[in-house]
């Protein structure tokens, strides 16, 4: 795990990781290093956030990167700045979207398969006169993969968005019930 | 049964014919009920029972989800009572969440809950009737047929195979209780019968016997409380000003349209499978071309140019890579103008 990822990492435990940074840290090979970091991180956090939990304005978050020898890089200016009132509710989201990620084992993108893989793909034989506006593409050839890992953040955001978007409206939708419910906290606890 | 049949017959030996004649219809009423209960229901019949069982059947259970390598858990509550639908939902893993539902009014508690429209949330409702009404024709795209019986989550079920009959479009299989018609798992798989998607119950309490108190909130955390207003229109119309779908696989039909914050959107669906069309314009972001996929949702995105305009359009839905790529390929920007005005 190189510094990069244990900022990340502490990062998210301050609420403040961007999404693309978690991405890249749930994607990376180690999962248990990163597990068994974020918990050592954990116990240390519980163990101060008990001692101050009558006191809100008390910066958890600054104690715990002190405490774990403080070699940890600030974290980006303009979400630092706007911390205070925040601490109430630090430990939620954050805490709320890693453990998720983590305990269940799987990252953003980490499902995501390559689209040509798939026997449905090769055998979907669609007719593909309308296929013209790939360039490279003749009939029966697979659809052109995107790998999601390779996006940049904003292209990320926006995909994200209509994922979580196709899901709420399918947990309206498709009469699915439960099925529905399951597709939407998918969407939206994967860490997108 | 016929014990008793012929009890009464004995009984009614002297009152005449015509008291015999009636135990005798009524007899043979019930045999007839009898016998049908026994006779394998065909497909039909547990389709159209899919979409009431979903709301009007009251139970309690846990179940799991699995799409790609994302597996995720979920504790439901469900009751129906005096017609009205109450719900509780609790996530499993990780984060401490739930939502809890009474009616039209929902209380929500979610990480990350910024970004879930609960109004959206919502499986039943107007919408929901609609839906289910279009579960009818479902016939017509997918091959139904009863592929036997099996267990699930402690209660008998018949398994339901929905084989697409294009290749325009995944098949399912749905596993159905026997008594309620409740879905208790189903799968969506590829053509080559990969399974891509997995819904099931791993336990669950079909009851009518489901106290308040199993759907009071009890996370702490933030709240959100939002009152459901019934939907005004019952149509829900496609918001499709100054583009249009070219192509759209046979059975798709326009559906509640999801909400894009910038520009336009509309979904689709053939009672089982559903996608939604987004285009935007793309202001500074260049998108690359090509598909994704997730268990059986398929994203597929491209740029697309219209009066000196670059477009997002994004095909998000549970149908191959193949059919939303079509889909995608097939959007028409006529009127960019009408984006400018939404767009700001």
């Amino acid at each position: 795990m190189d510094d990069r990822l244990k900022e990340t990492l502490s990062a998210m435990m301050d609420d403040e990781a961007d999404e693309l940074s978690v991405r890249r840290l749930l994607s990376h090979a180690r999962q248990d290093e990163v597990r068994s970091q974020w918990q050592r991180w954990q116990q240390v956090r519980d163990l101060m956030h008990q001692g101050n939990l009558a006191d809100d304005r008390v910066d958890v978050s600054a104690g715990v990167r002190e405490a774990l020898d403080g070699g940890f890089h600030k974290a980006p200016g303009p979400v630092a700045s706007t911390r205070r009132g925040r601490e109430r509710n630090w430990h939620w989201p954050a805490v709320a979207m890693v453990t998720l990620a983590l305990v269940v084992g799987f990252g953003a993108g980490a499902g995501w398969e390559s689209a040509d893989t798939s026997a449905s793909v090769a055998n979907a034989g669609l007719p593909s006169e309308k296929a013209e506006g790939i360039t490279s593409e003749a009939v029966g050839e697979p659809v052109q993969e995107v790998a999601l890992q390779g996006l940049d953040e904003e292209q990320w955001e926006q995909v994200s968005r209509y994922l979580l978007e196709h899901a709420q409206h399918n947990s309206v939708g498709a009469g699915r019930g439960s099925v529905g419910y399951a597709r939407l906290v998918s969407a939206s606890g994967a860490g997108y | 049964m016929r014990k008793t049949v012929t009890g009464i017959r004995t009984r009614c030996v002297n009152p005449g014919n015509s008291l015999l004649a009636i135990v005798m219809v009524l007899a043979v009423f019930v045999a007839g009920q009898t016998r049908a209960e026994t006779v394998a229901r065909d497909a039909e019949y547990w389709l159209d029972r899919l979409g009431p069982a979903l709301n009007m059947t009251s139970y309690r259970g846990v179940f799991v989800y699995a799409r790609g390598d994302q597996v995720s858990s979920m504790q439901i509550a469900h009751r129906y009572q005096d017609g009205v639908v109450e719900e509780r939902l609790v996530p499993q893993d990780g984060a401490n969440g739930e939502i809890v539902r009474k009616g039209m009014r929902v209380v929500c508690v979610l990480p990350d809950h910024g970004r879930i429209q609960l109004d959206q949330v919502i499986p039943s409702g107007p919408f929901a009737e609609a839906f289910s009404s279009q579960l009818m024709p479902v016939s017509r795209w997918y091959q139904p047929a009863l592929v036997g019986d099996d267990r699930i989550a402690g209660y008998d079920v018949v398994r339901l195979a929905l084989k697409a009959k294009d290749e325009l479009r995944y098949s399912h299989h749905l596993w159905l209780e026997k008594s309620t018609g409740l879905l208790v798992k189903s799968h969506v798989r590829s053509s080559g019968g990969t399974v891509l998607e997995h819904f099931q119950f791993t336990s669950l309490e079909i009851t009518d016997s489901l106290s308040d108190s199993e759907f009071v909130i009890r996370t702490e955390g933030e709240e959100i409380a939002r009152e459901l207003a019934p939907k005004t229109t019952s149509s829900p119309a496609p918001r499709m000003e100054g583009w249009t779908l070219g192509w759209q696989p046979d059975g798709f039909i326009p559906a509640a349209a999801p909400r894009s914050g910038k520009g336009q959107a509309v979904a689709f669906s053939d009672g089982l499978a559903a996608f939604s069309v987004f285009v935007e314009p793309s202001r500074k972001i260049m998108m690359p071309t090509g598909a994704s996929r997730i268990g059986a949702t398929t994203v597929y995105m491209k740029q697309l140019e219209a009066g000196d305009v670059d477009f997002f359009v994004t095909v998000v839905g549970e149908i191959p890579p193949r059919t939303a790529r079509k889909v995608a390929e097939s959007v028409k920007v006529d009127d960019a103008l009408a984006f400018g005005a939404l767009g700001k």
